[in-house]
């Protein structure tokens, strides 16, 4: 686990010198954000001008939950979105086998090895719109809260991280399509918004097959106090069943990309 | 022994399809497959420490049968064991000791120099930090990477780029080296350079290593023995030289003349080639001295040269002809 720490670390060095390389526009960057920001309360706004409540959550409370939305949009475009592109890449050029013999998990090589470190912004700032969401709130969360609220947003990462990885892992027979994130995204979209919103079919959809709603509601939910025991329990549990079957999709992937079996 | 393999088979399944639209079309529901063989019943071994040229034409199974040894192909059946593992089950102990370079493909991360790739190696590996120094010192002497260690990769030549690649796939130290057309695309003197590198290297830590090249002249530098391969069978496996004697029992016989004496050559052997002034003949190996001694005696000769046919001439037969069937 540790030597992972380390090699991870290394990767986020060498992706900061490869920036630097370009001298990536930082403030450019940072403008972008915060123009990105800007624009999802300035909606969130809008629409309480005509509501008192979305979907029975308060203005304060869709904002906290939107401070989540970007945090996790911060995560995905800092750790996973770079790689899925490289993913696509190794395995048409083939380049994948450098990979397959390194001594270190292929997995965590691949969706790991690109990091774009400036997006690390989105989530500062989703924390800053969670601070000011509680602010007007004026709810201070307990130990408890936080507690909770770690939890279910770790089991969050690992849902997206699994969601991600195996629409990433499709690579190995889709190999013509450029950029699949956009699925993705039209997918985690839905998740800036309380799933209590969304009506019949799509909401059963993004609460139970694809859980878009889940991934950010709860942490949400959590950070006010409104948590329950058997809610983290179960989020924590759908998070460890995806990320076995992204592991297990990986596995199946490598074995068809060997010739083994496949 | 290092690597030995026994009776190793490889198929895969292709799919095949005609040309034209509606073809495309149909093999959207309907697709009609063919199984390619392309390793049949190869067996050998390797002893640590030697250096195996692997020759075959494209598509003979070289690099297939290599992929199988590196652990990235699952054999179709037969066994193979690299330094007592067994490749596929893909063991961290194994792949830190082998290595693979793929003369076409790059792992070097493009846009920084070198030294960082080596850096992610270093933690990839595992790699100590007293160990890393010194065997980045060793091969920068060998190689000669002073000045490349921190320019950019993309700004570096194909031959800088290649000395790089090879530095970062032995700063693990692996005890098997597997080289994939390491020299393809270089100029000469780049090529002469990374051989003599191979060599040193193989020498200095007994590394075992195996080879496959299009160049000939790698092989015929770098190692003792070879194994030929052709339409995934094993045709040859022995010392470079037999080979050469067994396929060519003639050497080539170039004379330069004064002026280009007009008479059948048949006397002296079969010509190969013959232009202004210079004739090439072949003639058989024992009596190659004798004809050239002739030769001299009787014409005005300018300069007479005698070597081995070239490998090229030799492999090609050894394609054509089959190696055992001769």
């Amino acid at each position: 686990m540790r030597r992972y720490g380390r090699v991870f670390r290394e990767f986020f060095r060498a992706c900061f010198v490869e920036e630097m390389e370009y001298r990536s526009e930082f403030f450019g960057n940072f403008a972008a954000s915060f123009f990105g920001v800007g624009m999802a309360l300035l909606t969130v706004h809008i629409f309480f001008y005509q509501t008192d409540d979305l979907g029975g959550w308060t203005y304060a409370e869709v904002l906290v939950l939107l401070g989540i939305f970007n945090m996790l949009r911060g995560f995905i475009d800092f750790a996973l979105r770079p790689n899925m592109p490289r993913l696509l890449e190794h395995v048409r050029r083939g380049t994948l086998d450098y990979i397959l013999t390194k001594p270190v998990d292929s997995m965590f090589y691949v969706s790991f090895r690109h990091l774009v470190f400036w997006r690390l912004i989105d989530v500062a700032l989703g924390l800053g719109v969670i601070g000011y969401g509680l602010y007007i709130e004026r709810y201070v969360p307990s130990a408890v809260d936080v507690l909770m609220f770690l939890v279910v947003m770790a089991a969050s990462l690992l849902l997206i991280y699994s969601l991600w990885m195996m629409l990433m892992t499709t690579s190995f027979w889709v190999v013509r399509i450029d950029d699949l994130s956009f699925i993705f995204d039209s997918f985690f979209e839905t998740a800036r918004f309380p799933g209590s919103m969304y009506r019949g079919a799509v909401r059963m959809v993004i609460t139970y097959v694809l859980p878009a709603v889940l991934i950010t509601n709860t942490p949400a939910l959590a950070l006010l106090g409104k948590w329950s025991v058997s809610t983290v329990l179960a989020a924590l549990a759908v998070a460890i069943l995806f990320l076995w079957l992204a592991r297990r999709f990986w596995r199946f992937a490598l074995r068809f990309y060997t010739g083994a079996g496949g | 022994m290092v690597i030995r393999v026994s009776h190793l088979h490889k198929s895969f399944r292709v799919h095949r399809r005609e040309a034209g639209w509606l073809e495309a079309v149909r093999s959207l529901w309907r697709r009609d497959y063919r199984i390619v063989e392309a390793v049949k019943d190869v067996s050998f071994t390797i002893e640590k420490g030697e250096i195996v040229g692997f020759l075959g034409p494209n598509g003979a199974g070289k690099t297939t049968t290599m992929k199988m040894l590196a652990g990235l192909l699952h054999p179709t059946s037969g066994e193979i064991t690299v330094g007592g593992f067994v490749p596929f089950e893909q063991k961290a102990e194994f792949k830190k000791m082998m290595s693979l370079v793929m003369g076409q493909k790059s792992q070097l991360i493009w846009d920084i120099p070198p030294m960082e790739t080596f850096l992610v190696n270093k933690a990839i590996y595992d790699i100590d930090d007293r160990s890393f120094r010194q065997t980045l010192e060793e091969l920068t002497e060998l190689l000669d990477l002073a000045p490349l260690l921190d320019k950019p990769t993309r700004s570096l030549s194909l031959g800088q780029r290649m000395r790089c690649e090879l530095a970062a796939a032995l700063l693990h130290r692996p005890q098997v080296l597997f080289l994939d057309e390491p020299t393809i695309g270089l100029d000469v003197h780049t090529q002469e350079n990374v051989r003599r590198f191979i060599v040193d290297y193989n020498r200095e830590h007994e590394t075992t290593i195996l080879l496959t090249s299009h160049y000939m002249g790698d092989v015929a530098a770098l190692c003792d023995r070879v194994m030929i391969i052709n339409y995934g069978r094993l045709i040859y496996d022995g010392e470079l030289s037999v080979l050469t004697e067994k396929l060519a029992p003639y050497k080539r016989l170039e004379v330069r003349f004064s002026r280009l004496p007009n008479i059948s050559w048949d006397e002296y052997g079969e010509v190969a080639e013959m232009e202004e002034g210079t004739v090439v003949l072949r003639v058989a190996r024992e009596t190659a001295a004798g004809t050239a001694a002739r030769l001299l005696e009787r014409f005005d000769v300018r300069d007479i040269n005698i070597e081995d046919p070239p490998l090229e001439e030799v492999i090609t037969r050894a394609f054509q002809e089959g190696v055992y069937g001769s």
